[in-house]
């Protein structure tokens, strides 16, 4: 049996279907944490807003048309609750870092990892909204200019020069790091 | 993946466009490998340390969560009950042409039955000279009769009891 796309899925959800809605859940939910918890650097706060975003596609489905892509979509969704989460607080740096079990790491590499983590986040933080959004997607989605431009609803110039500025501001709060 | 590949694929990977699963697994081959980590820092100084920043993996029950939330908001609106800001919101172009189109109709309706329905000018007087005793039925405030109890307290309220109170 043919899986069904994203597209296909969302108009099934359009109709009422939360099994479709779950299976959308069940395949972006990666994408969606990622960006969450590179945005915020917190679990607890990312996980909202993971949840946010699913839950405002579910509530807008009634209107979705497929005209562009499922992921591009919701790209879009999940940049602007960010920015919004951005305006409404000011992340507080937190000192828990997660990491990806590793049985192999000794302690000190662990340690080192742990820190590494922590300086690039706090890079991370220090930089505006629409910045961070700008190196998430690029670095952390691996989406290319075109891809980014669907996703932040700016036209592809506008995120080129957003990339090259967020590279500026990154540089000299990562330079310690790039040395190493 | 083969140091020569990732290197092979390094500008495309620093300008994202790797496919996803050629991406995952050049992003592992760079975190385990500083010499592939230092060549891409020739391309993008940025990328090659933002490489090593893990992810960490998505907590566990994150879609039951998910799931949970959406049944509890569709619960809520059933029991709150119909909210039609939030149908118009939600329907479909289609639905709602049809919804605007029964609305107007019934409207129309209901404008021209009220019409037809008011009594015209000419019958207005007929009204005006009807008996108000016959129309309203006022007869009861008439003369009581005489040492009745009515008639004992009319005369206590009007203070003609003769006893001048």
């Amino acid at each position: 049996m043919k899986t069904p796309s994203d597209e296909e899925l969302m108009l099934n959800v359009r109709d009422g279907d939360l099994a479709a809605f779950e299976q959308i859940v069940l395949r972006h939910q990666g994408q969606a944490w990622r960006v969450a918890y590179r945005f915020t650097g917190d679990a607890a706060e990312a996980e909202d807003l993971a949840q946010e975003a699913f839950l405002r596609i579910l509530d807008a489905a009634g209107r979705y048309e497929p005209t562009a892509t499922f992921g591009a979509y919701f790209y879009r969704v999940l940049t602007r609750l960010c920015i919004d989460y951005r305006r409404k607080k000011r992340p507080i740096p937190s000192d828990s870092v997660l990491l990806r079990a590793d049985g192999e790491a000794s302690p000190a590499e662990l340690a080192e990892q742990r820190d590494h983590q922590r300086r690039i986040q706090a890079a991370l933080d220090a930089l505006p909204a629409d910045y961070r959004v700008a190196v998430v997607l690029r670095y952390f989605e691996g989406l290319n200019a075109t891809e980014m431009s669907e996703a932040m609803g700016k036209s592809i110039k506008a995120v080129e020069r957003l990339l090259a500025r967020a590279r500026e501001a990154l540089e000299p709060r990562l330079r310690h790091l790039l040395e190493e | 993946m083969r140091c020569e590949t990732v290197q092979d694929n390094l500008i495309a990977f620093a300008r994202g466009d790797s496919p996803p699963d050629e991406r995952s697994a050049m992003e592992a081959h760079l975190r385990g490998c500083p010499t592939c980590r230092l060549a891409l820092g020739e391309v993008d100084p940025i990328a090659a340390t933002l490489v090593r920043g893990q992810t960490p993996p998505v907590p566990g029950g994150f879609a039951a969560r998910v799931m949970a939330a959406a049944r509890r908001g569709q619960a809520t609106e059933a029991f709150v009950g119909w909210n039609p800001l939030r149908w118009w919101r939600l329907t479909s172009t289609p639905l709602r042409a049809a919804a605007a189109a029964v609305l107007v109709v019934g409207l129309t309706v209901g404008l021209v039955m009220g019409w037809t329905s008011m009594p015209s000018p000419a019958q207005a007087p007929v009204a005006a000279q009807a008996d108000p005793l016959e129309v309203y039925h006022l007869d009861y405030l008439g003369d009581a009769p005489a040492e009745s109890l009515t008639d004992s307290y009319l005369a206590l309220v009007s203070g003609h009891n003769g006893e001048g109170r």
